[in-house]
This record gives structure tokens, C-alpha cells and sequence, in this order.
């Protein structure tokens, strides 16, 4: 993909005023398309919006609104490295104060939502304004199991989905976020995804954290745990990887909101058969390589999980964050193939996710496990630290 | 008569009378005879003589030995010298290398560039260069080290050797080996890691296949690098290759038969009710509501 002056042939918007709020959407079907426009047209001020979409949009439908082309983009499941190039580029461009990225699926963000992520930029000290979204209790699994307690632990972010598709960013966080994005579209990385909280947090940065409502993605036939789990680690493994310096430090966790948000009833009972059974099968076969990564204690826990009937499956909260640390500091220290590694790490993460809908049958409220998780994930913090400082010291 | 002939005519051709003994005595006697056209005749007479027919025979294999240790000392000199030399001199770019990468902040410049590759090592990429640099020039001193010692060895008017043809050989050979079995290896965890995601019950029996494959393939090419069987080592990994395939293909196709059927099943299975789940379940695991992303 090209990477200079992507916007090059933007075509310049009709009013000479520059607007308020560069509206960026990423590539997206005509029916959310429409439904995303009309949603802007509802809850903001649409003579100071300037909306960049990549499809053909119809100005007769939308006469009130400024529509230019925005380079065509890849059809990802979620904002990459090359959007926000682009979105930092079409913000200088036309001399925007602030950007709304809405990425695929922001069909399902209502009017509230997008006027909070909006406003957030444009009238506060905000520099990136992210949704929180409300899921059903099985849904958003891997940012539950990793993402979110990873970021709290490490970043000092209570923000609940740092990967969300949905930003609000003022035009210094764009240009911070464009030159760490523009590194990696140089090195043909521009698919990777990019985390706008970590780069807030090391920049010092305001961030905020918006309702967003129930939240809808559609079904996505490329996209499978096989490919999202080692796509999202990889990236995130990285970027802490990068940020080591500042992360290393002690920081102070911001309150926390009170009271914690409710998830959606549930769907229905889930049979974690499967994925109990996918853990056993891994556990035969690929406990050699888990041996080169994870400390004997890890390995005794494992053994106990392997020999544990499904109805009584419990991963432990500190097992599973050692599990994780432990796959963090593997791939620092690139003890085995990174590919290797974090496939390694997908029946660990589905025995977590069975374990996490245990407890959740068990009647604990699934939020209350998820933020124990992330707790216990704060708590160990010198554990990684530790390892990450002196890796060949003895682990038990 | 013709008896008596024969007895007569012993008697007159022999160039000294031996009286006094028989006739198989003589005829004997006339085979151990020297010839009298022989310029040096031997003496098997005394011990005298035995003695110094083995002294001589070791003074001369002696000579041998030695002459041709004086063959191979130069070349093996020049071989130590050659290794010797380009080790120190990879030691010095190593050093200049890791100096000037250091001033340059490489390293900071490779990580600030966001590679991610899976290839990289452990070490930082400025000791990784450095390292490669030192044992370039190594196996550089190796190879002139080596063709010195062949000239010197060639060039010495003995007889030739089977030796040094299979040395030469044998460097190809060990980096041959070293590389398959770290792609059988590395192809064994990937099939492996893929096999169990996957949720294939014959994981360890599919990545095994691969490794042996991959292991019979590397086997093969370095035997016949070293030029070692011919025909025979063609003919037998061909056999033993299809032997591998075939076993591979009747165990996974009649003795894991219900395995892969339940497999694909299971993926036919998953396939269809990804296609016809509604909106709320995307990136459902088997067809459950639950949504990992």
C-alpha cells in the first residue's frame, strides 16, 4: 500500500471553512454505510463535519453533508497501522481540529455514543476518547482474558476495550499515532493493528471513556481464533515489548468506575465440552513446548486443569496470569518461534474461556471475574518485572 | 630309459655336481637355485641376511611415512596458518562492526523500525552481525586452509588419497544436515501447533510423518553429496519416501478412518453454521454464543 500523501487526491470539500470534525470510515458494506451517515447526521452538527468514506456515497441522500473520497482501504476487522496514517493525513490536510475513526461495525454505535466520542475531542482537555461497549457476557472474550488486563497492568488504563474501532483522537494524538503507525507501514507492517492507549499513556495523554451501548459485529467468515488470537497478541507482545521502558515503572491506577458495567443477559448456557476437550488434546501433545516456556509451577497447574472434569474446570486467576507473563516474556526473549509461540497459546486461552464461563454459570457476575482477572494481573506485576529484568534467574 | 635320459641330462646341465644325494633331492635343491642372469641375488642362506632384508624393508616403509609427513606438513601448516589468521581478522571486524553499529545506534533503529519478523534471534541485531561477520571469515580461513592443504597434498607426487574428496564432501554434507534437521524441526512444530488448533486427533502422527519426511529427504541428499552408494541410496529413499507417504495415507485414511470422518464433520459442521449464524454471533466458537472478538 502507498504511504505518501495517501490523500492526495481527496477532493477538497465545497465550504472553504475548515471543519471542526474529520469524520474517517474505513471500508465498509452500503447499508451500514448509509446507516453510519444517517446516525452523524442525527447527533452531530453537520456543518462542521467533514466525512472521508472510501465508497461511493450519494450527496443527494446527504446534501448537508461535506463527503470526500477517502483512499481505499483494506477490508480489516479492526483499525490497522495504515488507517491511522491515513487519518492523521487527511486531518492535516484539510486542517481539522479533531478525528472520529469509525471502523467496521460502527454501524451499531448509536447517536449518544458517537456525540460522546465526538465532543469529548472537540470540547475537552481529551486527547482520546474511546467507547465502552455493551456486551453480551460471551462476547469480547480475548479482551477480557488479555487485552484489558494486560493494558491495566502495564499502561495503568482502565479503559475496557483498548483495541475498540471506535476512536475519538485530537490532532496531536493523531500525529503521535501516525508516526508510530507510519513505522510500521515502512516495514510493510501496515495490517498490524495499533494501541492508541498505550501510545496515550507513555505520551501522558488524557484519555476518556464513553457508553457506547450494545455493540453488533457481523459474521466475518475469514475471521477465526486461529488468526485473531496470534494477530492480536503478536501485536500487543510487541508494542509492550517496545514500551518496556516506560511500563516498568510503578504508576497509579486511575479510580475505577463505580458501579461496574452490567453485561447483557447471556445468550444461553454454553457447552464448553469442546473447548475443554481442545485444552486436553493440546495438553497431550503440546506439552513439550509449553516445558520450554512455562516455569514447572505453571506445568503442575496445568496437569491438575488437564485431570479436572469439565463441570468442575477452574483455571486459577494467578495460573492464568503466570501463563500469560510467562508467553510475554518468551516472546521477548524469543525462546521458541513467535509463530510457534502464540499458537501454543490458543488451548491455554480456550481453557480460559471455559473456565471463565464456569464461574460465570457458578453466579458470579462475569464482570466481577474479569476485573478479579485484571487484579491479579496488577498484583503479579513484579513477577514480570522481575523476569523481564533478570530472565535467567531461577524460576520455580 | 627315457628315466635314466632325464637323470643323465640333470647331471651334465647343472652348473655345480651334487653327489651324494637322490634325485627328488636334486630336482628340489635345482628349484631353489638363483637364477644365474640375476644381477643381485638374494641370500636366504643365512640369518644374517633375513635380518637385514627386514631392516631394510622397515628403513624403506620409514622413509615412506616420513616422506610423506614432509608431503603434508606444509600444506597442514599452511591450513593452521590460513584458519589461524582469518579467525583474528573476523575478530577484528567483529569488533569494528560492533563499534561502529553501536555508534551508529543500530539497534535502537532496527527496533524504532518496528521489526517484528519471526526470525530473529535472541541477540540484538548489531551482535547478531558481528557474529555472522566473525564466523564468515572463519569458514573463509576453513576454505583457503583447506584448498592449500589439497594443493600441497596433490602437488606432492604421492599416490592420491580418497581422503581429501570426502573432506571437502563432508563440509557441504554437515551444513546439509544441520539445515534439514532444523526444518524438519522447525516444519514438525508448526504441523504440530497447526494440527492440534485445529483439533485433529492424530496431531503427533501427522507431525511425526512430516518430521521423518523431511529427515529421509535430508538423509538422502547428504549421502549423495558425499557420493556415497549411488544408485542404491536413489533407490532406496525412493522406497522408504513412499513407504512414508503410503503409511501416512492408510493410517490416517483406514485406521484413523471414524477420526478424520468425525473431523470433517466437525468442520463441515462449523462451516455451515458460520454461514448461517445470525449477526450476534460472530466469531462464534462452534456455533456456541460465544464471540472472542
Amino acid at each position: 500500500m502507498a504511504t505518501t500523501d495517501q490523500m492526495s487526491e481527496m477532493t477538497a470539500p465545497a465550504a472553504g471553512a475548515s471543519p471542526e470534525l474529520l469524520v474517517l470510515l474505513t471500508a465498509m458494506p452500503q447499508e451500514q454505510l448509509e446507516s453510519v451517515l444517517a446516525n452523524l447526521t442525527d447527533s452531530l452538527p453537520v456543518e462542521s463535519l467533514l466525512v472521508a468514506a472510501p465508497e461511493a456515497v450519494s450527496k443527494t441522500a446527504y446534501p448537508a453533508l461535506r463527503i470526500v473520497a477517502a483512499p481505499p482501504a483494506s477490508a480489516s476487522w479492526t483499525l490497522t497501522a495504515a488507517d491511522f496514517v491515513s487519518a492523521y493525513q487527511a486531518a492535516d490536510k484539510n486542517k481539522a481540529r479533531a478525528l472520529l475513526m469509525l471502523g467496521p461495525q460502527s454501524a451499531s454505535l448509536g447517536s449518544a455514543g458517537l456525540r460522546a466520542l465526538s465532543n469529548a475531542v472537540l470540547t475537552t482537555a481529551t486527547d482520546l476518547s474511546v467507547p465502552c461497549y455493551d456486551l453480551t457476557p460471551n462476547a469480547g472474550l480475548i479482551n477480557s482474558a488479555i487485552l484489558y488486563p494486560l493494558s491495566r497492568a502495564l499502561f495503568a488504563s482502565r479503559v475496557r476495550f483498548p483495541l475498540a474501532t471506535e476512536l475519538g483522537l485530537s490532532l496531536r494524538m493523531a500525529e503521535r499515532l501516525a508516526g508510530a503507525a507510519q513505522r510500521l507501514v515502512t516495514v510493510d507492517q501496515g495490517e498490524t493493528p495499533l494501541w492508541p492507549i498505550n501510545e496515550a499513556s507513555v505520551a501522558g495523554f488524557a484519555v476518556g471513556q464513553f457508553d457506547a451501548g450494545p455493540h453488533v459485529q457481523e459474521v466475518n467468515p475469514g475471521l477465526d481464533l486461529n488468526t485473531v488470537l496470534p494477530t492480536v497478541t503478536g501485536a500487543l507482545f510487541s508494542d509492550i515489548d517496545a514500551k518496556a521502558a516506560f511500563w516498568q515503572r510503578p504508576r497509579q491506577l486511575p479510580p475505577a468506575r463505580d458501579p461496574l458495567p452490567q453485561s447483557r443477559p447471556s445468550d444461553g448456557a454454553v457447552d464448553i465440552t469442546p473447548m475443554v476437550q481442545s485444552f486436553r488434546l493440546a495438553y497431550t501433545n503440546l506439552y513439550e513446548l509449553w516445558s520450554l516456556v512455562l516455569p514447572p509451577n505453571s506445568l503442575f497447574g496445568l496437569k491438575r486443569l488437564f485431570a479436572t472434569d469439565a463441570a468442575q474446570f477452574r483455571m486459577p486467576d494467578s495460573l492464568w496470569v503466570r501463563v500469560v507473563y510467562d508467553f510475554l516474556l518468551a516472546y521477548r526473549l524469543r525462546t521458541i518461534n513467535r509463530g510457534h509461540l502464540l499458537g501454543a497459546l490458543i488451548p491455554l486461552y480456550l481453557a480460559w474461556v471455559a473456565s471463565h464461563i464456569n464461574v460465570a454459570a457458578s453466579g458470579v457476575s462475569p464482570e466481577s471475574h474479569i476485573e478479579a482477572v485484571a487484579a491479579a494481573f496488577e498484583a503479579d506485576k513484579p513477577y514480570l518485572v522481575a523476569r523481564w529484568r533478570w530472565p535467567d534467574r531461577f524460576n520455580p | 630309459m627315457n628315466f635314466a635320459l632325464t637323470c643323465e641330462t640333470f647331471r651334465t646341465s647343472g652348473t655345480e655336481p651334487m653327489q651324494g644325494v637322490d634325485f627328488m633331492q636334486n630336482a628340489f635343491a635345482m628349484m631353489l637355485q638363483p637364477d644365474v642372469n640375476q644381477t643381485s641375488p638374494p641370500s636366504y642362506a643365512g640369518s644374517d641376511s633375513i635380518w637385514q632384508q627386514i631392516s631394510e624393508s622397515l628403513h624403506q616403509s620409514l622413509y615412506r611415512v616420513l616422506s610423506l609427513l614432509l608431503a603434508v606438513l606444509p600444506g597442514l601448516v599452511a591450513f593452521l596458518v590460513a584458519v589461524v589468521v582469518l579467525s583474528l581478522v573476523g575478530m577484528a571486524v567483529s569488533a569494528l562492526l560492533r563499534r561502529g553499529l553501536a555508534a551508529a545506534k543500530f539497534d535502537d533503529r532496527i527496533t524504532r523500525g518496528g521489526s517484528n519478523s519471526d526470525w530473529m534471534t535472541s541477540s540484538s541485531p548489531s551482535a547478531l552481525i558481528a557474529r555472522v561477520s566473525f564466523w564468515a571469515c572463519v569458514l573463509i580461513g576453513l576454505i583457503i586452509g583447506v584448498s592449500a592443504f589439497d594443493a600441497s597434498y596433490a602437488t606432492a607426487a604421492l599416490p592420491p588419497s580418497s581422503l581429501m574428496p570426502y573432506l571437502t564432501h563432508a563440509v557441504g554434507a554437515v551444513f546439509l544436515l544441520i539445515a534439514g534437521t532444523l526444518f524438519a524441526r522447525f516444519l514438525a512444530r508448526s504441523v504440530l501447533i497447526e494440527a492440534v488448533n485445529a483439533k485433529l486427533q492424530y496431531a503427533r502422527l501427522l507431525s511425526l510423518g512430516i518430521k521423518w519426511l523431511v529427515l529421509v529427504l535430508t538423509g538422502a541428499m547428504v549421502l549423495d553429496h558425499l557420493q556415497i552408494g549411488g544408485n542404491v541410496v536413489e533407490l532406496a529413499f525412493g522406497i522408504l519416501f513412499s513407504g512414508i507417504v503410503l503409511t501416512l495415507a492408510l493410517a490416517v485414511g483406514l485406521g484413523s478412518r471414524d477420526l478424520v470422518s468425525r473431523s470433517l464433520e466437525s468442520h463441515a459442521d462449523r462451516s455451515s453454521e458460520r454461514l448461517t449464524a445470525p449477526p450476534a454471533t460472530s466469531g462464534a466458537d462452534s456455533g456456541d454464543s460465544i464471540r472472542h472478538f
